[in-house]
């Protein structure tokens, strides 16, 4: 970071005004219209999810058997499944498993990478050096792969599904934040804690780790998108969250267990999955282009409310 | 270089042999008796202990972790890994036959996305900002979000529906008969080229954005050189190093998404076996299934990091 950079931060009162904060929201929304666009959807998607038992018409488990592989029409909007059971309120009561899903094992993984990765950027040494050969092997794994061999080694249940999906996202926390820990490690700031004897666990969590949240948090919105692909195929290979609890990709996969899937179980679901994970990745992007080349002192600011280093 | 080389390649067997202890933990500390998936519930229980001990044994189960790990080297290296439990056919039989179906998909993967991403990349380059860049990149936005198997399912269903058509479902090697085979690997590579070529698009966008600014563009321009000239023959080479990078990288979601692509299309592949050995917890299958996609993954890494050298002439290690 410049040294005028580090000035406009200095620059900042410690508790920030309300409107300060707005009007860099208003900015960055006008500079990233689609961005905008994807919190608002993803948004909306969220509440869906918390409110399913409102929002959903139909039970998602009961089953219809006088409407059984009816086209979509008035009284089902998706239409129904094999057993009658109405789609429509089986993606809503998909989304919540999803994102469920998704936010849990990004929550998890992408953590535990940051504080590794503050460790290893930080600390250096050996201590790095053997973090970095394990990181590099984690990441030799295609990520779905290394998903689906943990899941099955711990069982299909939600807790394995996303422990598994959440120890694939460990590496990329890791190496990201690392990077981040190491710059901010030489700063003057950090060297003038060391001088004055703060311990090593004092400086990497209120100094070091601040600096940290802007990046985890473009992180950590790039990579909901992936872990919701990742939750899906699980899903549709049937190593994933096992039904009856419907998910997105559990739905896919009860839809081509028919010799000729009907359309609309294979669309509507698919189409969710796809509009979420749309919907997150046009946030990640625009936080990201905010931040990149160069991570912006204001969109720094507008992220950790002001109060930094 | 040859020092390199050599420096390199101990690297990435490193990597290796972590990636293989890393499957052997995680597989053998699975809470399940391994006899359970084998024999199902009930057959496990109407078992007698001395049935279950000669079984395990059999299987090379009951030895101690270190010796089965060590086996397990040493199987790999001579090239016999062992058999499923539940088929009597070797895991190499299984590789050799389904192996080379994926690896088509794979390559021809790979072929597409570029096809489709340089040209998308280049136009977007060529005009930032003008409607053929907008169009390319809300194009390529979609295609990085649309998950592979439900883009597969689509179209497999689309093509039953209005033209009755189904690719082959049993292996056709593209030895035996080239166009059941071209059937049958062409969905599932187009799909995923399509999400790869969407990242190469984006790729080759930014570095040539950032190529055409350098001075030696501007010299050419400042000497009359054709525009076509100038994109193609002085940009371009410098703009292709990063992208074959993430070309290199995008091929571990390439072999992770194939297996779902796999199962979208129904190709017996090598993703579909994967798949079928998880479910059935056919523990050597999958250990070594999984250690052949790490591996191919870390290999095609290292050929990548290689390539550099013999493309950039500056990079001499």
């Amino acid at each position: 970071m410049s040294p005028d950079s580090v000035a406009a931060v200095a620059e900042v009162p410690a508790a920030p005004s309300g409107s300060s904060v707005t009007r860099e929201l208003l900015l960055f929304a006008r500079r990233n219209p689609l961005a905008v666009a994807g919190a608002l959807v993803g948004f909306a998607i969220i509440l869906v999810a918390i409110f399913a038992p409102v929002i959903a018409p139909r039970d998602p488990l009961k089953a219809n058997f006088a409407r059984m592989n009816k086209a979509p029409d008035a009284q089902a909007y998706f239409g129904t499944d094999q057993v009658g059971r109405d789609t429509l309120s089986r993606v809503i009561y998909g989304a919540r498993t999803s994102l469920f899903v998704a936010f849990s094992a990004v929550l998890l993984g992408t953590t535990t990478g940051s504080l590794w990765g503050v460790a290893c950027g930080y600390l250096g040494g050996r201590f790095d050096l053997v973090s970095q050969r394990v990181m590099e092997v984690m990441q030799a794994f295609p990520d779905l792969i290394l998903a689906m061999a943990i899941s099955m080694a711990i069982g299909t249940g939600l807790p394995a599904v996303i422990v598994a999906i959440a120890i694939t996202r460990i590496p990329f926390g890791g190496r990201v934040i690392r990077s981040v820990a190491l710059s901010v490690r030489e700063m003057q700031y950090v060297e003038a804690g060391r001088a004055s004897g703060a311990s090593a666990m004092r400086i990497m969590t209120l100094h070091v780790l601040p600096q940290c949240v802007a990046p985890y948090l473009v992180l950590a919105t790039t990579h909901l998108g992936v872990a919701i692909v990742i939750e899906a195929a699980l899903g549709f290979l049937g190593v994933g969250v096992p039904p009856p609890t419907p998910t997105w990709g559990n739905m896919l996969a009860d839809a081509i267990t028919n010799l000729v899937p009907w359309w609309w179980l294979v669309f509507f679901p698919g189409a969710a999955i796809t509009v979420t994970v749309l919907a997150f990745n046009l946030l990640g992007d625009g936080i990201r282009d905010t931040l990149d080349p160069r991570l912006s002192p204001a969109f720094l600011r507008m992220m950790t409310g002001g109060r930094r280093g | 270089m040859k020092k390199y080389l050599l420096r390199r390649a101990l690297f990435a067997l490193g990597t290796l042999i972590g990636v293989s202890m890393i499957i052997f933990v995680v597989l053998r500390v699975l809470p399940g008796d391994p006899l359970v998936a084998i024999l199902g519930v009930e057959g496990h229980a109407r078992m007698m202990p001395a049935d279950k001990a000669r079984i395990m044994a059999d299987l090379g189960l009951s030895d101690p972790l270190a010796i089965q790990y060590l086996r397990w080297l040493r199987d790999i290296v001579t090239g016999d890994l062992g058999k499923s439990f539940f088929r009597g056919d070797t895991v190499r039989d299984l590789i050799l036959h389904r192996g080379p179906i994926s690896a088509e998909i794979a390559l021809l993967a790979l072929v597409v996305s570029w096809i489709v991403g340089l040209p998308a990349g280049i136009a977007s380059a060529v005009k930032p900002n003008g409607w053929l860049d907008a169009v390319a990149r809300v194009v390529s936005i979609v295609f990085i979000a649309v998950p592979g198997f439900w883009l597969g399912l689509l179209i497999v269903l689309a093509l039953l529906f209005w033209f009755g058509y189904k690719a082959p479902i049993i292996i056709v090697h593209v030895w035996e008969n080239p166009w059941q085979n071209f059937q049958q690997v062409i969905g599932p590579a187009v799909v995923l080229g399509l999400a790869q070529g969407a990242y190469i698009s984006r790729m080759s966008r930014s570095c040539l954005l950032e190529v055409i600014r350098e001075d030696y563009v501007r010299t050419a321009r400042a000497k009359g050189a054709d525009e076509k000239v100038i994109v193609l023959r002085h940009a371009l080479p410098n703009a292709l190093l990063p992208v074959i990078t993430i070309s290199g990288v995008l091929l571990g979601f390439v072999l992770g998404g194939s297996v779902a692509v796999e199962q979208a299309f129904g190709v017996p592949g090598l993703g579909r076996a994967l798949v079928i050995a998880i479910i059935e917890r056919d523990i050597i299958v999958v250990q070594n299934l999984v250690l052949l996609y790490a591996a191919i993954f870390v290999v095609v890494n290292v050929l990548v990091d290689l390539s550099y050298a013999w493309l950039d002439p500056r990079i001499r290690y």
